[in-house]
């Protein structure tokens, strides 16, 4: 990787900075190490849970419509509610209260002709 | 069957640069403790992001990740540094950008001075001391072996500001080795 120093000198810039490397304690050594793994560990840890968070969704609706279906059997189903539409036009169910001034609509005209009977 | 086959060559991948993330990651906070979790952060994120991208495209994009990281981790410490009233400033080519001005003034340490050889100190004194960018640059390009054009799409910049970066971070470099060469 490294390429021909551009001056001499540099060559045992390098050497000196390898050597360093070498020369790293155990425990330096042991907690680059630790480091190391606990990165990769992370990264296989998130594969696993991209790939289990899917599952466990599906799994969880699978689940869930057979409970609908085992509480519901087929044939057993509750008929789907239909709006029922009103037999009577609203404009007379708003009228409600003058209903009674129409059943008597003989009476009220029987009285009218007697009052110009007697007032005639 | 092609998960578990990209799986292990993402662990091959993770496994020959994580070292290398490290020292990067290391000689940018000054803190093996700080480095170790922003490496991990930056792998969780590049697993996360950009594992189902071609592997020829994993090694800029996981150093932009972890680029990214790098900066959150210095503007957090800018906002710490205002708080306290300690900040202090380092002398850069991008005075407008916060980030790269994060300066680099720890000390390895007395284990490590003891431990390291004095060349070996000096090197990691030096790459401390460059500009954020600079010392990105130089590693991505010269000790990561990244082309300019992957070298930009990590640092998320121009392809011309990587020459830029990289020519001033050799100067530097240069400068402050000549006792050791």
């Amino acid at each position: 990787m490294n390429e021909p120093d551009p001056q001499p000198w540099l060559a045992d810039v390098r050497a000196r900075l390898d050597e360093s490397t070498q020369s790293l304690d155990a425990a330096t050594l042991s907690r680059l190490n630790r480091a190391r793994q606990a990165a990769l560990a992370q990264r296989q840890s998130r594969g696993l849970r991209g790939w289990w968070l899917p599952a466990a969704g599906l799994a969880t609706s699978g689940a869930l419509v057979l409970a609908v279906v085992a509480w519901y059997p087929p044939g057993h189903l509750p008929a789907p509610a239909v709006p029922v539409r009103p037999s009577v036009p609203d404009a007379e169910i708003a009228a409600d209260d003058g209903i009674e001034f129409y059943q008597d609509l003989e009476f009220y005209a029987w009285l009218d002709a007697q009052e110009q009977d007697s007032g005639g | 069957m092609a998960d578990t086959t990209n799986q292990r060559a993402l662990d091959g991948f993770l496994k020959a640069i994580e070292r290398r993330a490290l020292r990067m990651t290391e000689l940018a906070t000054s803190s093996r403790e700080e480095a170790l979790d922003l490496v991990q952060d930056a792998m969780f994120g590049f697993v996360r992001h950009y594992a189902d991208k071609p592997p020829a495209d994993w090694p800029p994009l996981f150093y932009r990740v972890l680029d990214s990281r790098i900066n959150d981790w210095y503007r957090r410490r800018q906002v710490r540094s205002r708080w306290i009233g300690s900040y202090l400033r380092a002398p850069d080519d991008d005075d407008d950008d916060a980030v790269v001005q994060a300066p680099d003034t720890a000390d390895p340490g007395p284990l490590l001075r003891l431990a390291g050889s004095q060349a070996a100190l000096a090197l990691d004194d030096a790459l401390r001391a460059l500009p954020h960018r600079q010392r990105q640059a130089f590693l991505l390009r010269l000790w990561e072996g990244l082309d300019v054009a992957a070298t930009a799409a990590a640092m998320r910049c121009s392809e011309g500001s990587v020459k830029t970066h990289l020519s001033r971070a050799l100067t530097a470099l240069r400068r402050a080795l000549e006792d050791h060469q």
